[in-house]
């Protein structure tokens, strides 16, 4: 009995020095060459390019639907809900927006574009004169404005966009057609 | 959600453990190669293990990452590593983790060529493919991305918890024939699953079109189901300890239930040589209760808004544009949360391999004892698989089995799969009287540093195993 004792504990002694060095192994392997506090510097950086107001406008848009009379300004405002979510307060850094007019009246058009808070107050304007264009020829005027990161509060008080449109002249010979399209370019960090 | 990024690579990190077991398949003195393969032979007449502690495994990996990938602590920029990993990551990609812990094992020997083995053990088994596209769209957004399609199909997950109650019996059918059977009854703790989803999102360029572009999310249809996830997230203010407490009372049939078998054989062709295979968890999960699915379906597009210009009074309102917008985005791309049952198969897993011996074992001079031939050296090669949503996952290992004597036993393996085509293992086993304790490690490079591992596992085990000549 004494000596299958000492015999399993004499086994015992050559077995577990070879569990124990797979186990130290196991137990002392670890992470090396990373800095796991980096995460704190992860950022999310979107750029979206998104679609904002376009239009295509004639001569009856200048006309008074009752009297027939021309009417030289027309305006509309329209609200832009998606710029008081969270991610636009939170995260916007830069916005650059694109207006491309193209003008086939023969008028010069003053265009006014303006961002306007929920109380209507003027936060930043894009105005700019279209050249008169033609049919065949129409003119175009392309416009990017920027709001970098000291104004991006103008953008992220914005929630309106009024466009609004005058036509330099009597209104008479009134063929033509005025084409607006616009985006902006919001790039975020979160 | 850079805590949540954290997370996650941290998670991935500390379990970074491979999925199959190859180290302990074909195991003939381990009761957990009947876990593996029903049908397999064995070496024991009776065993009993250490409740909670017969079998621990944990397994884990993930394919196209590391942690050192991300977290480097290189100069370079932690942003641009992202950047960097966004880039070469695929939607094939994927990170797993699966984690058993057997709560009761015992078995016994049932004639003269029988064995019954059964016992309980809880699973953890989660599986996501990289969601590339959705991803790509939350880091970079669509502006360098124009004309390209987001797939929704790239969100492919799930996820589930349960016990597992089973019962096996192994048959010797002649001196070259071994096949075995399993029933399990699953018992479901928590369930969620993603996968077969549909649809797109991309932004077009639109040349003669009324503006710059054109958003469209064409045939979106995004179902997430969940079994027992409803009733924790209604409880308002349940701690850890109780989410912890709920989940465990859920163990025992009060949940959601479904059934499942393993089966398998070992033919020894000749002394020497002998091939095996083996399907585990051939079975249904059936979610009845506790449901809670939500799917998003529909199709929109939209170039943007178009203002009318009408001719309003100073006191008119103006067109309330954005609500008509929000209304026919409502309309379109629909969200409904249903309690519906749903189905979901077990990842049926897959092994099948030939083992060669040599250097035979010298055996217990006794005429009253009738015992094949058994040998020192087992050199094998087992491929083995799992089923998954986009297709099996597979790997293939080589080992070399070493019987130092009877109480002593090790392997030594070298594997390929998805993860890493270095995956070294080793396992040992040993006993001491009846009492046997195990421990396995696979990709062994990994854990000198496991920020640097695709993949590992792990499996360890204390019990007791009979003998009896």
């Amino acid at each position: 009995m004494a000596k299958k004792a000492l015999f399993v504990f004499r086994n015992s002694l050559f077995k577990i020095p070879l569990l124990l060095v797979l186990l130290s192994f196991l137990t002392t392997s670890c992470f090396k060459d990373v800095d796991f506090e980096q995460a704190q510097d992860i950022q999310l950086t979107p750029d979206l390019e998104v679609d904002l107001l376009y239009y295509k406008i004639d001569n009856t848009d200048f006309l008074d639907s009752e009297t027939n009379a021309f009417t030289s300004v027309i305006r509309d405002t329209v609200r832009l809900e998606f710029l008081d979510d969270d991610y636009i307060q939170d995260g916007l850094m830069f916005a650059e927006f694109r207006f491309k007019h193209e003008n086939k009246f023969p008028y010069l058009i003053k265009s006014s574009i303006r961002f306007l808070s929920e109380n209507d107050r003027n936060q930043f304007a894009v105005n700019y004169d279209i050249p008169p264009g033609s049919i065949d020829s129409p003119s175009v005027v392309d416009t990017t404005y920027v709001v970098e990161r000291g104004d991006i509060g103008k953008v992220r008080r914005s929630l309106k966009m009024l466009v609004e449109l005058e036509i330099i002249g009597d209104g008479k010979d009134m063929e033509g057609e005025l084409d607006f399209s616009s985006k902006g370019l919001f790039k975020f960090e979160f | 959600m850079r805590k949540l990024a954290f997370i996650i690579f941290l998670s991935i990190s500390v379990f970074s453990f491979g999925q199959n077991r190859p180290l302990l398949y074909n195991v003939d003195d381990l009761p957990q190669s009947l876990l593996q393969n029903p049908g397999a032979r064995i070496d024991f007449t009776r065993h009993i293990g250490i409740p909670f502690f017969s079998q621990i495994h944990l397994s884990a990996g993930s394919t196209g990452v590391t942690a050192y990938d991300i977290f480097s602590n290189e100069d370079s920029n932690v942003n641009q590593r992202v950047r960097n990993v966004m880039n070469s990551i695929t939607a094939g990609d994927f990170f797993s983790v699966n984690e058993q812990i057997e709560i009761l094992s015992l078995g016994w020997k049932m004639g003269n060529r029988g064995y019954f083995s059964t016992g309980i053990y809880q699973e953890m088994d989660i599986f996501a493919y990289f969601p590339k596209d959705p991803a790509l769209l939350a880091f970079e957004g669509n502006a360098d991305n124009i004309n390209q399609d987001f797939k929704f199909s790239d969100v492919s997950f799930t996820g589930e918890i349960l016990t597992v109650y089973h019962a096996g019996f192994n048959y010797k059918v002649d001196r070259k024939l071994t096949v075995g059977g399993r029933f399990k009854l699953y018992s479901g703790i928590f369930n969620a699953e993603s996968t077969n989803n549909k649809g797109v999102f991309r932004t077009l360029e639109t040349p003669g079109g009324p503006n710059f572009y054109r958003h469209e999310v064409l045939g979106l249809d995004v179902t997430v189901n969940t079994s027992g996830y409803a009733s924790l997230k209604n409880e308002e203010g349940m701690t850890v300890d109780e989410a912890v407490a709920e989940l465990l009372s859920r163990s025992f049939f009060g949940q959601n239930v479904g059934l499942g078998v393993d089966l398998g054989f070992n033919y020894r062709v000749t002394d020497q040589f002998s091939i095996n295979a083996s399907i585990q968890d051939l079975g249904l999960m059936f979610h009845q209760k506790d449901i809670e699915n939500y799917t998003y379906f529909g199709s929109f597009q939209t170039n943007g808004l178009e203002p009318l210009f009408p001719e309003l009074d100073e006191n008119e309102a103006a067109i309330p544009y954005w609500d008509v917008f929000e209304e026919r985005l409502d309309r379109n791309l629909n969200e409904e949360t249903t309690t519906n049952a749903y189905n979901t198969w077990r990842p049926l897993k897959f092994n099948a391999s030939f083992e060669f011996g040599t250097g035979k074992s010298i055996l217990p001079c006794d005429y009253l004892i009738s015992k094949r031939p058994r040998f020192m050296n087992l050199f094998g090669m087992l491929i083995s698989g799992v089923n998954r949503p986009k297709g099996p996952t597979y790997g293939v290992t080589a080992y070399w089995d070493r019987k130092v004597n009877d109480n002593l036993r090790f392997r030594l393996a070298y594997g390929v799969d998805e993860y890493t085509i270095t995956k070294l293992g080793a396992m040992v086993s040993s006993r001491f009287e009846n009492f046997n304790i195990y421990l396995a490690a696979n990709d062994i490079i990994g854990y000198t540093n496991l920020a640097k591992a695709n993949s590992a596992s792990l499996q360890l085990g204390l019990q007791f195993i009979f003998k009896d000549l």
